[in-house]
């Protein structure tokens, strides 16, 4: 009744754990079994390692955290020798997210791992990344950038790929449709919202980058929003992502549009929190009598 | 690393700022090392998305407890629970002091900073480790020492009102030089004291492991919130570190000589 069927890919469940809040899924195995869980999305991993931001990197707000990591990971090189053969080792579907600063950056980093024999299912790529040769500008605020990114990477796999949107954008339909032109499998949105927090005492910002990215469930309406809009201009599947902590929370976004869903911040305070939605969904669709979730996509009723 | 639905067993002021819980956690307590921490979630309909990280400060037969001031939130709602509620708990986090076998302890403990330094300082009398604690606070109504205090424990308060006048830094120095052999630091308190004790540690040479406190969103590694600036790259676990080290995964027990001095 969980399960989704989405190409030639069966998801035991529609919840996922979200890009950089559930590591690579080896850290949280005391805790977790993450077999129970559709899925788990990696840390974004570029090209080189990289040390991340200068503290302070985490702020709390209202029902939600500003945060400013900077990337921090191993690197593709460490990524591959340490991270992808434990992967292995898990009955569920692992998807590699990429992040780069420059169109050739994303794809040496997946033809790397691509090279590997590895059980992988497929990417998403984290287009809220500045491009260095554009002046810094998001690669998913510029349709024409977005759509030259995922044709780029779609040439190099035939694994799934996922364009992970951002929701600073103008309008992000223009966005979602370049990335299914360029070839992307699915949309995911949304990555942090831009924020900042500032200590009044010292008067200084409460991130050390000044300008950070907010989530928790008080972004979950500007996620919700973001996720209809998309539907309404795509065809391909919509995951779902922003303040998710409930089954509540996850059958909105489903109706709002969304396939999947993934959770993110939540995790933090119980990292066990997706098979909990799990099974709270599976009670749900019982006492609705809902045969599959995917009867729900989109079925919100308005004039 | 457990998750574990823990049961209050006690929950008493101890001084005029001070709190301690006992909690009955069997899992935590049988792993748990001084130096150690839990990561709590104050209520099970916590609006903030972050838990509250509080050290260890004692460990026997399935039992931990905390010491805690009242800052906040959260640590208002861990003020009112009471005997027989139930505390949801994920520990124990992050590294513990070790090489207290060689040279001769001296544990400082700063405010609060005694949670951890108390677990510290039971472990030692347990293994029959001599050693010197020395605990500061403000003034003489916070300090709550119940053990009758020796030669080998020292308290200070910053306005004199109960032993020695000053930090626990005016109370290093005639203990260290009353000693033979070569002494270790063990230190936990606010960032001037432990900033004081590393310089002073810098300054003979001495040996010395702070525990550090930080933000903290996920407790265990995964969301690389807590970095601290280090200046050499020995405490890191991790190789593709070199300036940065995590608070919780890394630490929260540094080595003196890797957290730059200011
Ligand atoms: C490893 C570690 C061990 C600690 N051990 C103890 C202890 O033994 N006893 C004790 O009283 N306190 C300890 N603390 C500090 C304790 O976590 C904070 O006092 C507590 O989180 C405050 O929560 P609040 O909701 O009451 O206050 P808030 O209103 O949230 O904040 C009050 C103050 O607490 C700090 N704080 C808030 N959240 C956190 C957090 N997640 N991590 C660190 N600091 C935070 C803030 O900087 C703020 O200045 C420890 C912190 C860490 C990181
Ligand atoms: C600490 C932290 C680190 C994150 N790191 C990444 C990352 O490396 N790559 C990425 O695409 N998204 C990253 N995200 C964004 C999340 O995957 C997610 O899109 C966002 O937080 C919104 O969902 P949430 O409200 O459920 O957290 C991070 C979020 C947080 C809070
Ligand atoms: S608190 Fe998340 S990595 Fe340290």
């Amino acid at each position: 009744m969980l399960t989704i069927r989405i190409g030639n890919l069966t998801f035991a469940s529609p919840v996922l754990t979200a890009s950089g809040t559930f590591g690579y899924g080896d850290e949280v195995s005391d805790l977790v079994n993450v077999d129970l869980l559709g899925g788990i999305v990696t840390k974004s991993v570029t090209l080189h390692p990289r040390e991340g931001n200068p503290p302070p990197r985490i702020s709390e707000t209202p029902f939600g955290m500003l945060n400013s990591i900077g990337l921090a990971n191993v690197g593709v090189e460490k990524f591959c020798k340490e991270k992808l053969p434990k992967f292995k080792k898990m009955d569920t579907h692992v998807f590699v997210n990429i992040a780069g600063y420059a169109i050739g950056d994303y794809v040496e980093t997946l033809e790397r791992i691509e090279v590997e024999d590895s059980t992988i299912s497929g990417y998403e790529i984290n287009v809220s990344c500045p491009n260095v040769k554009k002046g810094g500008m998001q690669f998913g605020v510029d349709p024409k950038l977005t759509e030259q990114l995922t044709r780029a990477l779609r040439d190099k796999t035939d694994k799934i790929l996922i364009l992970k949107l951002s929701p600073n954008v103008t309008k992000i339909e223009d966005i979602a449709q370049a990335a299914v032109a360029g070839g992307a499998d699915m949309i995911s949105a949304i990555n942090t919202v831009v924020g900042m927090g500032i200590d009044i005492a010292t008067r200084r910002p409460s991130l050390n980058t000044v300008f950070g990215g907010l989530s928790g469930p008080a972004i979950k309406p500007i996620a919700l929003a973001n996720i209809h809009k998309i539907y309404k201009s795509v065809s391909v599947p919509i995951i779902g992502i922003g303040g998710i902590s409930s089954a509540k929370d996850a059958i909105e976004f489903m109706l709002a549009g969304a396939d999947l869903v993934q959770v993110g911040t939540s995790n933090f305070i119980n990292p066990a929190i997706g098979i909990n939605i799990i099974s709270e969904l599976k009670s749900y669709c019982e006492k609705e009598n809902i045969k599959s979730l995917h009867d729900i996509k989109g079925k919100l009723e308005y004039q | 690393m457990h998750n574990e639905l823990a049961t209050i067993e006690s929950n008493e002021q101890i001084s005029s700022i001070y709190q301690q819980m006992v909690l009955s956690a069997p899992l935590i307590a049988k792993d748990c090392h001084p130096g150690q921490f839990i990561n709590i979630l104050p209520d099970p309909k916590w609006t903030h998305v972050m838990r509250r990280p509080m050290s260890i400060a004692s460990q026997s037969n399935g039992k931990i407890s905390i010491i805690y001031k009242v800052v906040g939130e959260g640590t208002s709602i861990l003020n009112n629970l009471k005997p027989g509620d139930s505390l949801d708990i994920i520990g124990p986090l992050g590294n513990y002091w070790t090489d207290f076998d060689t040279d001769y302890p001296v544990l400082l403990a700063g405010g609060v900073g005694i949670a951890p330094i108390l677990y510290l300082h039971d472990h030692l009398l347990i293994k029959k480790i001599p050693h010197h604690l020395i605990m500061g606070t403000r003034t003489k109504d916070e300090h709550f020492f119940k053990e009758k205090t020796n030669a080998s424990i020292v308290l200070t308060t910053d306005d004199g009102s109960y032993g020695i006048r000053g930090s626990v830094i005016n109370a290093l120095d005639s203990i260290v030089s009353g000693k033979n052999s070569s002494v270790i630091f063990f230190a936990c308190g606010p960032s001037p004291m432990l900033n004081a004790v590393n310089r002073f540690a810098t300054d003979k040479n001495i040996n010395c492991y702070l525990a550090l406190e930080t933000l903290m969103a996920c407790g265990f590694g995964i969301c690389q919130g807590c970095a601290i600036e280090i200046t050499n790259n020995s405490a890191i676990s991790q190789t593709y570190r070199n300036q940065y080290a995590l608070v919780c995964a890394d630490g929260p027990i540094f080595d003196g000589k890797d957290i730059p001095l200011c």
